[in-house]
Parts: C-alpha cells; structure tokens; sequence
C-alpha cells in the first residue's frame, strides 16, 4: 500500500482525538438534561476521530505522502530556531537586544546578507518600532536588565 | 427609514470627528500595503496590528481595524495586476485578465477600473448594510440558545459547502478550532480543562497569537525568500484613465459583482475569495465574448474586484447585528470589540450607537478616501513592491512577537503564535486551509453555553432544535446542505469549488 498525505493527516487527527478523550477524563460528561463540562469537547473528539477516519478511508484521492515538496523545509526549521531562541530571551534581554539579534541572525544566517548591511537594516528598523511603541503608542516594551 | 438616515447623519457626525478620521485614513493606508504585499493577507495583517489599537477607544480601534480589511480588498489588485502575484486570496482571480490588461500595456487602466469598482461596491454595499443591519438586529434579539446552537451550526455547515477543500477537511478545521476554544475555565463549571497547571491558559487561548501564528507565521514559514520573485510593471500615470470603450465593458460587470458579492458576503465562509470566482466565472458565462477571457478582458476585472469587495462590506451584517462571525476575519474584528469591553451582536446597534453608526459611517468615508489613495499613489505602492521579502519578513516576524506580547504582556501568548505557526505550515503541506480553525475558536464559547443552555431548558430533548420555528428552519438549511454535500460526493461532480481549488492552487 502507498502512504498517501490523507493517511498521515487522518492519522494524526485519529490520535488528537484520542488524546483529547484522554485528557477529558477526570471532566464530567453531566446528563442530557445537565451537561458537563467534558461534554460537548467529548462529542468533538469523537467527530475529530470519525472526520479523521474517513479522511484515511478517502486518502486515495490526496497526492502520495513522498511528493510533498519539503524544499522550504529548512527555511522553515531556521526560522523557527532562531524565532524560538528569541522568544526564549524576549523578557530577559528586552526588545532592543533581543529583536536587532533576531533580525541580524535572520539577514545574515537565514539570508546570506552582508553583515554590515544586516547590521545597519536590523538597527535603525528596531529602534523606530521602539520609537513608535514607547513615544508614539506609548505601549511599555520589554526592557533590557542593562537599562536603568 | 427616517431613523435610520437620522441615525446615519449621527453617525457622520462621529466619523468626521478629527481623530476618526485620522485613524480611518490610517487604516485604508495601512490596509492597501497590506493588500499590496505578497505573503501578508487582511487577517495577518489585522491580527498583528490589533494590540496597536489597545490605546484607543472602541469606536476608532474598530474603525481603524475595519479600514485596514476593506483597504487590503482594494491593495490586493495591485500585485495581482502589476506582478501577476495575488496580495491575498480574493485576488487571485485578478491576475488572470489583470495581469494580461498590464502586458498589454493597460496597466493603470485596469487599476483605474479595479478602483472605482471596488468603490462602487463597497458604496452598494454599505447602502445595502445600512438599511439591513438595524432590522435583522431587531429581530436577533428575540433569539434564544435553541436559535443561536442553531445558526452556529449552519454558519459551520455552510462554511464547510462553501469551502474550496472537501467537507471533511473542513470541518476537521473547524472541530481542531472547538477543541483549542474549550481550553481555559469552563464558564458554567469552572473546571479547568486543558490548561496542563499553566495560569495563562485558565482564560482560553486567544484568537490573536492563534490567527497570527496561523496566517501571519505560517505563511512565512512556508515562503522562502528566493521562491519570492517578479518583475513589476509600472504603470504610467496619463495611462491611467480607461477609455470610453473600457468603461462602457467595465459598467454591467461592476453592477452585477456588487450585488453578487454582497448577498455572498452576508454567507459564512470566505466569502469574498468565493465572490471574486463566482463573479468571474458569471462575467465568462453571459458575455458575448468569452474568447477576450484570460487575455485581458475588462469584465474579468471589474466583476471580481467589485464582488470582493461587496461581499468584505456584506460580511459586517451578520457580524454587526447577530454578533455572529461570517469567517476569520469578522471573527477578530469581533475579538477586537471583545476586548474592548463591546459585545457584537443585537445590542451593539441599541446599546453602543456611537460606536455602530460611527463605523457604518466610517465606511463611508473609507471608500472616498481609498479611491483618492489608490490611484494617485499607486507609484508609491509599486516602490513598496521593490522592497526585497528577505528584508521584509524579519520585520514582519518581528510584529508578530511584539504584537501578540502587547496583547496580554504574556510569553505563553508568544509560545502558542509559534505553536500555531508550525501547525499552519503543516496544515499548508497537507492541503488544510486553516480558515475554520479561526472560526471554531471563536464560536466555541457563544456555541457550548448555548447547547448547553438549549438541553439545559428542555430536560435533555434534542426536539428544542426542531419545535421553534427559527431554529427548526435554520435546522433545514443545515439538512439540505448536508444532502447536497453527499449528493455531491457521491455523484463525484465537479463543481465551481473544484476549479476554484485549482485557481487558489495556481492551476487556473
């Protein structure tokens, strides 16, 4: 049998759908007359299971899981990285630091860009998204611990 | 009558105050870049300019907000026209013959024409919302629960017919969108349900990181910047009026994508993606010379951007006086009212007047000002189309952290938009349009209470939905549909959504 797209997406609802019945346990179904708060994400798991399964049944119709193009695979891992790492530092590095860094890694890691032009790019875009944040907002923006 | 246009004229009087229309203006500013850059659509581009609106009062938040969705359905032709790249999905249709009109040297004609149809479409429109909304409002408020499980069913069902992916895609969308709606504090219990001890998720998790992260993240994820590429054709000014012959092609198709477009618009789905189709797809089928399609006719400019637009007007009815969301879209501008201490629906038009007829009004004034804007500037836009994506999207990425941060000032906001983001790039991978999501997160809520209220009042029968009249006919509605569905698979026709599929996935 050929693994197709809708074996693994169906496959991968199947599951969410059990996870959600797991984790509904300790939740009380209630009665028809007075229903629980496990009630109605219970009948949605069960639909997300049942949808997932035809989706499975009908998978025939989806492409074959091997021609999913993924070339845009390591764009996306890249960025997810360095977004991940920058969220991770955000509260406590502050905005300044945190975003030029994350904007430099993009231009420079990412994008091959010239250092000096990532650099200069990166600076004068973050300090004008503060200006407009803090002065013209007046919107608070994580600060950096180095500021007093 | 007579109340409505007085009510209006009050309405004026908010919207021409200063500040209004400054926030207006900057609004349809900000909206036709959004419409004009590739990558960034009106729901992205809401989303991550809401928490910027969190300084002001609800009245210019919405009209800002507002401006910024309309705005894009008029910037979106810009790129479909000039670089044959679609600014957003209801463009899509416009790169066909607007992008043949642009090689053929009718650039700013086209332009000219996408304008004052989306113009007239949205002045239609409008006219249409001002004299609709009030009254359906009136009669939203004799609603019960049994009404409304009612109508949030067949905002669901009609969501998944009209949906260019199969039924059962989406509505798996929209269960996965239930499902992230019912984390948090159960509002008639209060248990907790899946907040894993985490204090931030105990109210829910909110529609700006998920829509951001979704669209705004997701789509970045996905888009690499070297499969960014297009040579821009610049239009030249004393090009841009259309001729006596273009306008006399361009008139009827404006007509007829208006109308279409708004009666679509008052439809849940994505309306205004399925408008800009279905007109096209009409304009080719009454005119004398379907042969011009696809090589540049006028029709198959003006009829689609006028239905675009007609039907973004349209969706602001059932959102403005049932409180119900007709797609992702209305539901964040009925978050952004949400968190500005507004309730959408019937009592928005009795109890927040200012606010109502302020916006209604407002669009009016958009539509004036976006004319003015787009086509003078269209320069100034085509400059914004040069401006390489690997320097464009750090920056985006960089709105997306701060504007889902600013939101809560919560990390975990930021933790889940990332979250979300992965999830929108695998569902782009396996052909899921994440629109319904966004739509069942939103629903969640108004949905369980009112289910639950509805068995709650008849000790448990099921027969609430099909003894009251509304809800029995709505009931209807959702079994036909249904039917036609099945009929559908079953026959393996295919239809209008078929080619639309292909057109979004650029086979067209």
């Amino acid at each position: 049998m050929t693994l197709r797209a809708d074996h693994v997406a169906g496959g991968a609802f199947v599951v969410f759908g059990i996870l959600i019945i797991a984790l509904s346990g300790d939740l009380p179904a209630g009665q028809l007359s007075m229903p629980g708060s496990g009630f109605l994400p219970k009948i949605v798991a069960v639909l997300t299971i049942i949808l997932g399964l035809a989706l499975i049944v009908r998978a025939s119709e989806s492409p074959t899981f091997a021609t999913i193009a993924w070339s845009d695979g390591a764009h996306a891992a890249l960025v997810t990285v360095i977004a991940v790492v920058a969220t991770a530092l955000y509260t406590k590095l502050g905005f300044l630091i945190t975003m030029a860094s994350m904007m430099i890694a993009l231009l420079i890691v990412v994008e091959r860009r010239k250092p000096l032009h990532a650099l200069a790019y990166s600076a004068a875009v973050v300090l004008a998204t503060y200006a407009v944040f803090v002065y013209v907002l007046k919107t608070p923006l994580p600060s950096s611990p180095f500021t007093y | 009558m007579e109340a409505t246009l007085l009510s209006l004229a009050h309405g004026f009087s908010v919207a021409l105050q200063p500040d209004n229309l400054w926030y207006a203006f900057l609004g349809c500013l900000v909206g036709t870049l959004v419409g004009v850059l590739p990558g960034i659509g009106p729901l992205s581009g809401i989303s991550i300019l809401l928490p910027v609106t969190f300084g002001l009062n609800a009245t210019q938040a919405v009209i800002m907000l507002a401006g910024i969705y309309y705005g894009s359905q008029y910037g979106g032709s810009t790129t479909s026209i000039l670089m044959r790249i679609p600014g957003e999905a209801a463009s899509v249709i416009t790169c066909i013959d607007g992008n043949a009109m642009a090689r053929r040297g009718r650039a700013g004609a086209a332009l000219c024409i996408a304008a004052v149809g989306s113009f007239v479409a949205g002045t239609f429109g409008l006219l249409m919302l001002t004299v609709i909304a009030p009254p359906l409002a009136t009669i939203a408020l004799r609603f019960g629960p049994p009404e409304y499980t009612a109508l949030l069913v067949l905002g669901l069902i009609f969501l998944a017919y009209m949906s260019s992916t199969s039924l059962v895609r989406t509505l798996l969308m929209a269960c996965l969108g239930l499902v992230f709606g019912m984390i948090g504090i159960d509002n008639m219990t209060g248990h907790f349900r899946y907040s894993f001890d985490l204090a931030e998720l105990g109210d829910g998790i909110g529609i700006v990181p998920v829509a951001v992260g979704l669209f705004g993240l997701g789509e970045i994820l996905a888009t690499p910047s070297k499969h960014v590429t297009g040579e821009v054709i610049s239009p030249k000014f004393r090009e841009m009026l259309p001729t006596r012959q273009e306008w006399r092609e361009a008139i009827w198709p404006i007509g007829r994508g208006s109308l279409l477009g708004f009666l679509i618009g008052i439809i849940p789905g994505s309306a205004h993606i399925i408008s800009s189709f279905l007109s096209y797809a009409l304009e080719k089928r009454i005119s004398k010379h379907p042969e011009k399609f696809g090589k540049g006719a006028v029709a198959g400019v003006a009829g689609p951007e006028s239905a675009n637009n007609g039907a973004s007007t349209g969706a602001f009815v059932p959102m403005l006086s049932l409180g119900i969301p007709t797609g992702p879209i209305t539901a964040v501008l009925i978050g952004a009212l949400m968190i500005h201490g507004v309730p959408a629906g019937p009592q928005l038009v009795s109890d927040h007047r200012d606010l109502f007829w302020g916006f209604v009004a407002s669009m009016y004034v958009g539509n004036v000002m976006l004319l003015a804007l787009n086509l003078p500037m269209v320069g100034l836009f085509v400059s914004v189309l040069r401006i390489p994506y690997a320097y464009l999207y750090p920056l985006i990425i960089m709105f997306c952290i701060v504007g889902v941060y600013e939101v809560n000032h919560s990390i975990v906001d930021v933790w889940i938009m990332l979250i979300m983001g992965l999830i929108g790039y695998a569902l782009r991978k396996f052909s899921f349009d994440p629109a319904p999501l966004v739509l069942g997160l939103v629903i969640a809520p108004i949905f369980e209470q009112s289910l639950r209220q509805s068995l709650i009042m008849s000790n448990g029968n099921y027969f609430i939905f099909f003894d009251r009249p509304i809800a029995l006919g709505l009931m209807l509605v959702c079994a036909i549909l249904l039917g036609l569905s099945a009929l559908s698979f079953v026959l393996k026709r295919k239809d209008w959504r078929d080619r639309l599929a292909k057109v979004e996935a650029g086979e067209g």
